[in-house]
């Protein structure tokens, strides 16, 4: 049993309201010398207010919340991205992490290329990559396509093709971000047990989305959002509910 | 810091990989791929040494390699600082989703110019090892010097422009006007004598360029070992700019996402 786990304790996150004003030297200089204030009130956005979470081994956490709500930010800051501005983050284990899928695809490479060339992103060795290639062409079942260049092909496959990838090249820590709800229902079915497996392994899943049958029959625990603050941490079932009462559903 | 290079390390396969990638997409499709690299200097060299030996009178079989050493050696420090202060920027995608360090995307840029300039520079080898055999002996292991030393300023100053300029995004443009500028009162083209006999001694004895220079120009153009002034130049302003990378870096590093 390995030892990873999550660690939030009173974990603030600012997004500092400079870098969407004085975007550019002029206007730093306008509002030297013109000694007015700015029209604009653009206030730092506060995206996660006093976030305590503890998510250990073996776990699998949906993630419910408004858009905007701080699912992609509570994601981005366990992924290391984004610098917490008070409060503890602890992260022990591997993270693997898909958020954007088209990138590190180099559209014009083939399949089998780009398997090499994500994981190369991922930071793994090419000799490691040439021995999981097989694996992932045969988990994402992309037939003929695989020798295909990646501008040829669906969002679907394109999603079935990182999915494989991030999930066979291991990591302990996984973080999806709305991204397995555009595989068909076939590639769905494989994901769930592939997930599954991953999770025997006594693995950290991280799940954003909307889709509330993929959260049930995936996770085991549901975190609600609600402009920035966690408001419910518990079973699937009843987060799922708590959701909609927040946010005035059925 | 050390645990900061050593994230460098580990992810060196990915900013490997992008130089690659960079230079692949640079050479895709075209007749003569890599070897551009080498034919667009020659060209604007063959170019230059027309126009120039005639205005100021020089012999234009020593002139040629002259001219063409700036060439190549310009390119690359502009390619670092004009193109290399986007370098955030242009990987704001990969920013966005990977926790690498960021001093990988300058790295990239800095890896691939520098494969470019090693091309080119077999060209000027080849030139003067055939207009100038005489010059041909153990200094020229010193021209090689020229290869690490370049990449170890332009890595930290183009780091440093590429925080600057993922939140001021006005520097790459007036990076251009001060490369121009700077390309101007450096012997990049101009012979280093010309602006000795126009009593402009400080742009040539104090201008790091002309010491980086120099430590390629010496061996080929003189058959001569460079000497410890152009080697306490190129080295000082290495160890000035990464000092200031470093410092800026620990400050900036972090908020950079914020920007993209």
């Amino acid at each position: 049993m390995k030892n990873n786990r999550i660690l939030l304790e009173n974990v603030n996150l600012h997004y500092a309201s400079v870098a969407y004003k004085e975007r550019s030297l002029k206007s730093l200089m306008a509002s030297v010398f013109s000694r007015k204030k700015t029209a604009s009130n653009v206030a730092d956005i506060h995206a996660l207010k006093n976030i305590s979470v503890e998510i250990k081994s073996g776990e699998r956490v949906g993630l419910l919340g408004h858009n905007g709500a701080g699912k992609s930010t509570f994601l981005k800051t366990v992924a290391g991205l984004y610098p917490v501005s008070s409060g503890l983050l602890k992260v022990e284990g591997q993270v693997r992490s898909l958020f954007d899928l088209s990138l590190g695809f180099e559209p014009d490479a083939t399949g089998r290329e780009n398997i090499l060339y994500r994981g190369l992103l991922l930071g793994l060795s090419p000799r490691f990559m040439r021995e999981k290639a097989d694996e992932i062409v045969a988990f994402a079942g992309l037939g003929e396509f695989i020798d295909y260049p990646i501008k040829t092909y669906s969002a679907g496959m394109q999603v079935r093709l990182a999915f494989a990838i991030s999930t066979t090249v291991g990591g302990d820590i996984l973080l999806l971000d709305e991204v397995i709800g555009a595989g068909d229902a076939n590639f769905m079915a494989k994901a769930k047990e592939r997930i599954t497996s991953l999770i025997e392994q006594a693995e950290i899943l991280v799940l954003a989305t909307h889709d509330f049958g993929a959260l049930r029959s995936i996770c085991n625990r549901g975190l609600v959002f609600h402009h920035g603050d966690l408001v419910f941490d518990g079973p699937c079932d009843e987060a799922v509910a708590e959701y909609k009462v927040i946010n005035g559903l059925d | 810091m050390l645990s900061y290079f050593s994230r460098v390390w580990a992810a060196r396969y990915f900013w490997i990989h992008l130089s690659l990638a960079d230079l692949r997409s640079r050479w895709r499709r075209s007749f003569f791929g890599m070897t551009w690299s080498i034919i667009q200097p020659l060209g604007l060299t063959l170019l230059l040494t027309l126009v120039f030996s005639r205005l100021f009178n020089t012999d234009i079989v020593t002139y040629a390699p002259y001219i063409l050493s700036g060439i190549i050696v310009w390119e690359y420090i502009s390619a670092n600082t004009v193109a290399g202060s986007l370098s955030f920027v242009q990987a704001d995608a990969y920013i966005k989703q990977c926790n690498h360090p960021l001093a990988i995307y300058t790295l990239r840029t800095v890896v691939g110019s520098a494969i470019v300039l090693m091309l080119a520079s077999i060209s000027l080898y080849g030139w003067v090892a055939v207009v100038l055999p005489q010059n041909i002996g153990w200094s020229w292991l010193a021209s090689f010097t020229i290869f690490p030393i370049l990449a170890l300023i332009a890595w930290p100053v183009s780091t440093l422009l590429s925080y600057v300029s993922t939140r001021f995004r006005d520097i790459p443009h007036a990076l251009g006007l001060v490369m121009q500028s700077l390309w101007f009162v450096s012997p990049v083209y101009f012979e280093a004598k010309m602006f000795q006999n126009g009593g402009l001694h400080a742009l040539v004895d104090y201008n790091p360029i002309y010491h980086l220079l120099q430590l390629i120009r010496a061996p080929l153009l003189q058959g001569q070992w460079p000497t410890w002034q152009n080697y306490a130049f190129s080295i000082g302003t290495a160890i000035f700019f990464g000092a200031l990378a470093i410092i800026i870096g620990s400050k900036a590093e972090r908020k950079v996402i914020f920007y993209l």
